[in-house]
């Protein structure tokens, strides 16, 4: 179960238990050109690692070490081997695989199953998948797929809008106005991932990519209004369905307590499921424009990708100033 | 931490006006964090599109967790709300 309160729960997220081959068959259909050729009463079965398998090993023999929890794709290679064994040969080799609890096969290249896999696979109600891929192409996209499904997301109660290209988190305690902020940058030309609810995925090292749950897709609620439907309301242009999420905007109550970053050279960061992303803490208070100084956080991002920052660049000055005055100084006391 | 588990009573689930009606429950508690667990997903409590979002029909069991200064009158308040079957039916 979900543990969101801890800390650890950010650092980890859930990640998917399992997917069902028949979940596989149906969402990677078209991209992975996938069809049942046999074992269709196996279609229940498992897939828990993401990991791809080639079972090459395994059909000559060496049993020890067969990762056969994962899915196997049986390429060129072992198609021709297992043709040219002999029938006795292929029927045993067949069988001490299926023996296996394999959650499919797939058999890319437009391969045709031989007689006795057909046969172990709808004994064993083990599924063999065809496809029209080459064997590299289908590994590469399966494998991307599996990628996908099994990694690790979170839910965090926050607004992910598309600011300039960048992903902006807008992040802060309940009724401090995250949605309000928006709204705004939307009506600023922006475009909304996602209000209230950001799923945000691990989706490779270092990437975090955010989108909105589907059942509330581009809706933002607004208080005293209820809720609003941006999609409707402004149009295509004012939504994205997805967007690596690359700052977080904390929206913070003011407080004489706090230090609020004055300068920006130090950079705090934050971090969602092992991914540190900078964190910019932002004091509100009525009257301050928070979607103008968050399109000036977006737009600091690309100047900090292009090498440039403004704290920095005032240091270099200061000290050129610095040594100057100083050489000044030298010269003066030189002349007398 | 105050934790806890209803189940969904009122006859329509946790539709518009039932979600409606705990969000500001929730809400009152401001430096509260109220959290609703169900089928794996957590959402906070005091987003309404959140609590919608988990499409919890009649018969649901909801895990609730509440964290914070007047938690155990925050989660007092909110299983009476489920258990008075949000004063409909």
């Amino acid at each position: 179960m979900n543990t969101s309160l801890t800390e650890e729960h950010k650092e980890k997220g859930t990640t998917l238990g399992h997917l069902k081959v028949q979940e596989l068959l149906d969402e990677g259909a078209e991209p992975l050109k996938l069809i049942v050729l046999a074992g269709q009463s196996g279609l229940s079965r498992k897939i828990i690692e993401k990991e791809i398998h080639r079972p090459g090993l395994a059909l000559a023999g060496f049993l020890q070490l067969f990762s056969f929890q994962r899915v196997q794709v049986l390429g060129n290679t072992e198609v021709h081997y297992l043709r040219g064994l002999t029938p006795s040969d292929r029927a045993n080799a067949t069988k001490s695989v299926m023996a296996h609890e394999i959650p499919c096969l797939i058999l890319p290249n437009s391969n045709k199953p031989g007689k006795e896999l057909v046969e172990e696979a709808e004994r064993a109600k083990i599924p063999i998948l065809g496809s029209e891929h080459s064997t590299t192409d289908l590994i590469n996209l399966l494998s991307t797929y599996l990628d996908s499904r099994f990694a690790p997301f979170i839910s965090v109660h926050s607004s992910l809008v598309d600011v300039y290209g960048s992903g902006l988190l807008i992040t802060g305690r309940s009724g401090i106005g995250k949605s309000e902020v928006a709204l705004d940058l939307v009506e600023r030309g922006h475009r909304l991932v996602a209000d209230d609810v950001v799923r945000i995925e691990k989706k490779a090292e270092g990437l975090l990519i955010g989108s909105s749950p589907e059942m509330i897709r581009h809706l933002i609620e607004i208080r005293g209004v209820g809720l609003i439907d941006v999609r409707r309301m402004f149009g295509v242009r004012g939504i994205r369905m997805q967007k690596r999420v690359e700052v977080e905007v904390r929206l913070q109550e003011w407080d004489d307590n706090v230090e609020w970053e004055r300068i920006g050279l130090d950079q705090e960061n934050t971090s969602y499921l092992g991914v540190e992303i900078p964190l910019v803490r932002l004091p509100i208070f009525p009257g301050k424009n928070i979607s103008m100084i968050a399109e000036v956080i977006a737009l600091n991002v690309h100047l900090k990708v292009y090498g440039f920052s403004a704290a920095e660049e005032l240091e270099k000055r200061m000290h050129e100033k610095i040594n100057r005055q100083n050489l000044r100084r030298y010269l003066i006391r030189d002349y007398e | 931490m105050q934790q806890s588990f209803v189940i969904l009573l009122n006859k329509l689930g946790l539709h518009a006006r039932p979600a409606s009606h705990l969000v500001k429950i929730a809400a009152k508690y401001k430096d509260t964090t109220v959290e609703i667990a169900h089928r794996g997903e957590v959402v906070n409590a005091k987003s309404i599109l959140g609590v919608m979002m988990l499409a919890a029909g009649q018969g649901t069991e909801l895990e609730l967790r509440v964290e914070g200064p007047q938690e155990e009158e925050c989660i007092k308040d909110i299983v009476q709300l489920i258990n008075d079957k949000f004063y409909e039916d």
